[in-house]
């Protein structure tokens, strides 16, 4: 079990290794910039205005960032070591498929970790420098200045940032799932983005499946048996609009879906796992 | 002992896809590869050499028949343990140094630490990209560094079977013969090799027995003296004849009943003769 762990680790550190070496990393400097950008913009709104724009602002764009960051970088993670032919050198040594699609997954969910934990420290300095700012000019009342930094001090931050980093996770999990079996990046994307739509409507499909009688096809309640068992509930992570509306989310709430993501992550990985496993090369 | 590489009946099919049937790559190959030999794989493109390489690392599966890797079924840790791979046209991530390459190749065959790093120098001064060449990024490398250095990476493991996918392609002369004087060094170690081309000079120039592939089926198989040896004739070199004395010995052999096929003075190899022509460093 060492040995398997030290090769996992080997190619895991690898993925990471590349990600970093080929400016991934400027993604996060542009993140940064469009953050700063936004921090001054509507400065002649009241406070409550700007924290909430500047909220919604980088929540989005931490988001858009890591779900690119996350779908492009595991719809490449197969597809281009068979293109490339770097597949067969890694294979041909004792290493187990699995090891190596374990590896994968976790040299790109560490990156993930990395990318949103820099992301979420600027974000955290950009609302801390908004608050000073803002006490600066606005904050001659001490009521005021509590108010303000109660709205940049919001421990809700961190929370929001684990239901995102869950959601990537599970997203990333999928474009792996269909790049086991797939020669082409765009026909992974393509899946996964379906998927991850779909997923938007999870909940719909598995209300409408339980609650389906007589009056519905075979046809139909097949479909939507396989939406409500197969594809992910991505309505869960809806908890992330909550927080950045302001709105109270209890951290069982935030766990119990860090939780199925873990599952639905450890249950598609060993499917892929299992396809890859059959698959020649 | 048992065979560095045993392959009985095998066959592989590859589907075409939507219903349009199946290509037939290999069919019912036996190859028995002895240790410690320089085994050449020979055929046209297209005639199976590479799919039967790949059949033996277990990176394919074969439809029927089984191949053995020092006694272990292909495709098992066990059997992959024996082998180092370099793929045909390999591509190596630009983004690692050389020495790092060779490191994670190590790392995935289970090596770390103090062995791991005494090895990395070892293979690098071995393919001459020790010093500064180790430690640039692998894009910045000419074709035939790339090759080194994926050679390098194969033997990492010190494994017992060396297979070359047509290891000497899009390589200058030098390196070719470089590498040619490598599979000689590891021939030498008692390591068995295994390679695939299709530039019959350099496989006549290193292999001791060979195959001859064409639609994946076995033409030809044995050692390369017994096949080549023509025994219906005879020559000899001489120097230091004049044309009288030339003359006198073709009406030798005429009267005693013998044809005289061909004569001349020989030609030196291209290769040979290009080679002398580099600078004296440079031919290494």
């Amino acid at each position: 079990m060492r040995e398997s762990w030290r090769r996992i680790w080997a190619v895991a550190a690898n993925t990471f290794l590349e990600a970093v070496r080929q400016k991934v990393f400027s993604v996060l400097l542009i993140f940064a910039l469009v953050l700063l950008g936004g921090a001054n913009y509507f400065a002649e709104f009241s406070f409550q205005e700007q924290f909430k724009f500047l909220k919604d602002l980088g929540y989005a764009a931490i988001s858009l960032t890591g779900l690119l960051v996350g779908l492009l970088g595991a719809a490449q993670l197969i597809p281009a070591e068979i293109e490339r032919r770097t597949i067969l050198t890694a294979l041909c040594r004792p290493l187990r498929r699995w090891e190596f699609l374990a590896g994968k997954y976790l040299g790109l969910v560490s990156l993930l970790g990395v990318m949103l934990g820099i992301m979420g420290v600027v974000f955290w300095a950009i609302l801390r420098w908004k608050e000073a700012q803002l006490i600066g000019t606005e904050g001659g009342d001490a009521m005021v200045a509590q108010a303000i930094q109660a709205e940049a001090r919001d421990p809700r931050l961190w929370q929001a940032f684990v239901l995102i980093l869950a959601k990537l996770f599970v997203v990333s999990v999928l474009a792996v799932f269909f790049s086991t079996m797939a020669t082409s990046t765009t026909f992974v994307i393509a899946m996964t983005l379906m998927v991850y739509l779909i997923g938007h409507l999870q909940n719909v499909a598995r209300e409408q499946w339980l609650e389906s009688g007589e009056h519905v096809s075979r046809a139909t309640q097949a479909f939507l048996a396989a939406v409500s068992l197969l594809v992910p509930d991505f309505s869960l992570y809806n908890l992330i609009d909550e927080i950045v509306a302001g709105n109270a989310v209890h951290w069982r709430a935030t766990l119990e879906v860090v939780a199925y993501s873990g599952a639905y992550v450890g249950v598609l990985l060993a499917a892929a796992a299992w396809l890859f496993e059959g698959r020649d090369l | 002992m048992t065979p560095a590489v045993l392959a009985l009946s095998l066959r592989k099919e590859f589907p075409l896809g939507w219903g349009r049937g199946r290509v037939l790559a290999v069919h019912g190959l036996d190859l028995e590869v002895k240790r410690g030999e320089v085994f050449g794989l020979l055929g046209p493109n297209g005639s199976g050499k590479s799919t039967v390489m790949k059949m033996i690392l277990g990176l394919l599966r074969p439809t029927r028949g089984r191949a053995e890797v020092c006694g272990f079924r292909a495709g098992t840790l066990a059997a992959r343990r024996q082998i180092g791979f370099l793929p045909e046209n390999p591509y190596f991530p630009g983004f690692l140094t050389g020495a790092e390459l060779i490191r994670y190749y190590g790392k995935l065959s289970g090596m770390g630490g103090r062995e791991l790093e005494a090895r990395v120098d070892q293979l690098l001064a071995l393919v001459r990209l020790g010093g500064e060449a180790g430690r640039r990024c692998l894009r910045t490398y000419s074709k035939g560094m790339l090759q080194r250095a994926g050679l390098a990476g194969a033997l990492v493991s010190d494994p017992e079977i060396i297979m070359l996918d047509e290891p000497t392609v899009g390589v200058d002369p030098a390196g070719s013969r470089e590498i040619r004087d490598l599979i000689r060094e590891l021939k030498e170690r008692g390591k068995t090799v295994i390679f695939s081309s299709h530039l019959l000079e350099q496989v006549e120039d290193v292999a001791d027995r060979v195959v001859i592939l064409h639609r994946g089926e076995k033409l030809r198989e044995g050692r390369l003296d017994e096949l080549l040896t023509q025994t219906g004739e005879w020559q000899v070199r001489v120097k230091g004849l004049g044309s009288d004395q030339r003359r006198e010995l073709q009406t030798w052999f005429r009267q005693h009943g013998a044809e005289v096929l061909a004569e001349g003075s020989p030609r030196e190899r291209l290769e040979d003769y290009f080679l002398r022509s580099l600078p004296e460093k440079e031919r290494r």
